[in-house]
């Protein structure tokens, strides 16, 4: 019993979170310190992270290990600290005084969910296409890259393009689609992209992507703002 | 140059005459609203044009700050320090007038970008505030009255460190909403939310580190000193994030 009352005093302490942003903050340190000299982090995004880990020496990624492994009891600590205290304040008048700081723990708990599922099942291939190229993105559609237009200034700067491409399935057009400068084709839960292009002769660098994490980034990046500015809001509310 | 040079002037001689500082902070706003007529575009691509940026930005920043104190005098000098030695690096450091790659012609960019030099503005503004509540003889003699209580609570010994938290909340709620809008902006462009670059890790220090300034303040121990030196320390590295990391290492946000 005596155990238990430890570990939930442990996860309910702010000295907790304290120490544990403090240690985050020496592992990401040794981690700025470490990553730029080391050529395996080139590759850290062309499988999943975790996947990516597992075949890394333990010498240049024991500080994201650590990280993770902070970042996991953070985040008992964070729900465990928001569940506290809504129970203790539940009677307090400014109840968006009393939920506006759990919205943001809500939000900071979705953002790191949305970085282990794409740690954990994210997809990234690139390839190199010129027009009429054909690449296969599933066992039954290919991509089709049907035209590249490149526009440049009298200097030479790529100042806009865009590339039309189409889907086929089973040798059947069934999509076509533009790609533009931060306008993805989005299909079959695939992000296509276009990396890089070159004008002469014209060919483009696509990368096929998928982000498990992203809609979960997303709501929580929505939430952890509308909670800090709720509580900024009120602050200033309370100081006038 | 004659305009930057001006405000320069402007800034070095607000230390004796302080409506000085609103000079300079009006010609480096018409310096940045010539360059972004002149480029058609927003001109914050390039050190040259974000560290004038960030150099008004603090000037604009430090004024309703500065009027909450009652030492002023050591606050602004302190600003107009800092923004001289920004508005150096302005004039020494090489235009970017090229065009713009269409990936970064989004609101997105722009939003990021604004955003961020923003809050590193405030956590500038934040650290000042931090030396002025170290270099008094006692706070809480010089600083606190009967304003202090009011806004910070009784615990709250000094209007300085009231203040410093109040900016390094602001700057950190701008940062959060900076890192949202490059993280939507990185995904349209690249399919990729976030990148582990050494641009991002240390973005991410950044960010732990005024998450942990935050919640430091909600523990008596950290009050005062402690959470001055903190707010110091976020800003220097702040600035290895935003220069050291872009002059020293390869990364996403090299464009």
């Amino acid at each position: 019993m005596l155990i238990i009352k430890n570990i939930t005093n442990f996860f309910l302490s702010l000295r907790t979170t304290l120490w544990l942003l403090g240690f985050m903050l020496a592992l990401m340190l040794a981690g700025a310190v470490i990553m730029p000299g080391q050529n395996e982090f080139q590759s850290i995004h062309s499988v999943p992270m975790l996947e990516w880990l597992q075949k890394q020496p333990g010498n240049i990624t024991w500080w994201l290990w650590g990280s993770i492994g902070l970042l996991s009891v953070l985040a008992v600590n964070t729900l465990f600290c928001s569940i506290e205290s809504l129970v203790k304040k539940r009677k307090v008048t400014q109840w968006l005084l009393l939920i506006s700081p759990q919205i943001i723990h809500i939000g900071f708990l979705f953002i790191l969910l949305a970085h282990l599922l794409s740690a954990a099942g994210s997809y990234q291939a690139t390839a190199v296409a010129a027009e009429g190229d054909m690449l296969r993105i599933s066992d039954d559609a290919v991509l089709r890259v049907k035209e590249i237009n490149i526009r440049s200034d009298p200097y030479g700067y790529i100042t806009d393009w865009k590339v039309g491409i189409e889907y086929l399935k089973d040798g059947r057009l069934f999509l076509t689609d533009m790609i533009a400068p931060n306008s993805p084709s989005t299909q079959m839960g695939f992000n296509i992209n276009v990396k890089d292009l070159r004008a002469y002769p014209e060919a483009v660098l696509l990368q096929i992507s998928r982000e498990p994490g992203a809609v979960w980034a997303l709501a929580g990046g929505i939430l952890f703002m509308t909670g800090i500015l709720a509580l900024i809001a009120l602050k200033m509310k309370m100081e006038r | 140059m004659t305009l930057l040079a001006l405000s320069l002037a402007s800034y070095l001689f607000a230390l004796w005459k302080r409506p000085l500082l609103y000079a300079g902070l009006i010609l480096q706003v018409v310096y940045i609203v010539l360059r972004g007529t002149e480029l058609g575009r927003l001109p914050l691509v390039g050190p040259h044009d974000t560290i004038i940026f960030l150099s008004a930005s603090i000037a604009a920043f430090s004024i309703p700050f500065g009027f909450l104190l009652k030492d002023r005098k050591r606050f602004f000098d302190a600003v107009m320090v800092l923004t001289s030695v920004l508005t150096v690096f302005v004039m020494v450091s090489g235009k970017h007038n090229a065009p713009l790659p269409p990936v970064l012609k989004t609101f997105w960019f722009e939003c990021h970008v604004v955003l961020a030099f923003m809050s590193y503005a405030l956590f500038g503004v934040a650290a000042i505030l931090g030396y002025i509540y170290l270099s008094s003889s006692s706070p809480a003699v010089t600083d606190a009255g009967p304003e202090g209580e009011a806004l910070n609570g009784p615990r709250r010994d000094s209007i300085s460190e009231g203040l410093q938290y109040r900016a390094a909340l602001m700057g950190y709620c701008l940062f959060t909403l900076s890192m949202i809008f490059g993280g939507i902006w990185a995904y349209l462009a690249w399919g990729t939310y976030w990148l582990w670059t050494p641009k991002e890790l240390w973005t991410s220090i950044l960010w732990t580190f005024y998450s942990l300034y935050l919640h430091a303040r909600l523990r008596n121990w950290w009050l005062g000193r402690p959470m001055a030196y903190l707010g110091i320390a976020g800003f220097v590295i702040t600035m290895f994030t935003y220069l050291g990391v872009s002059l020293l290492m390869k990364s996403s946000h090299s464009f």
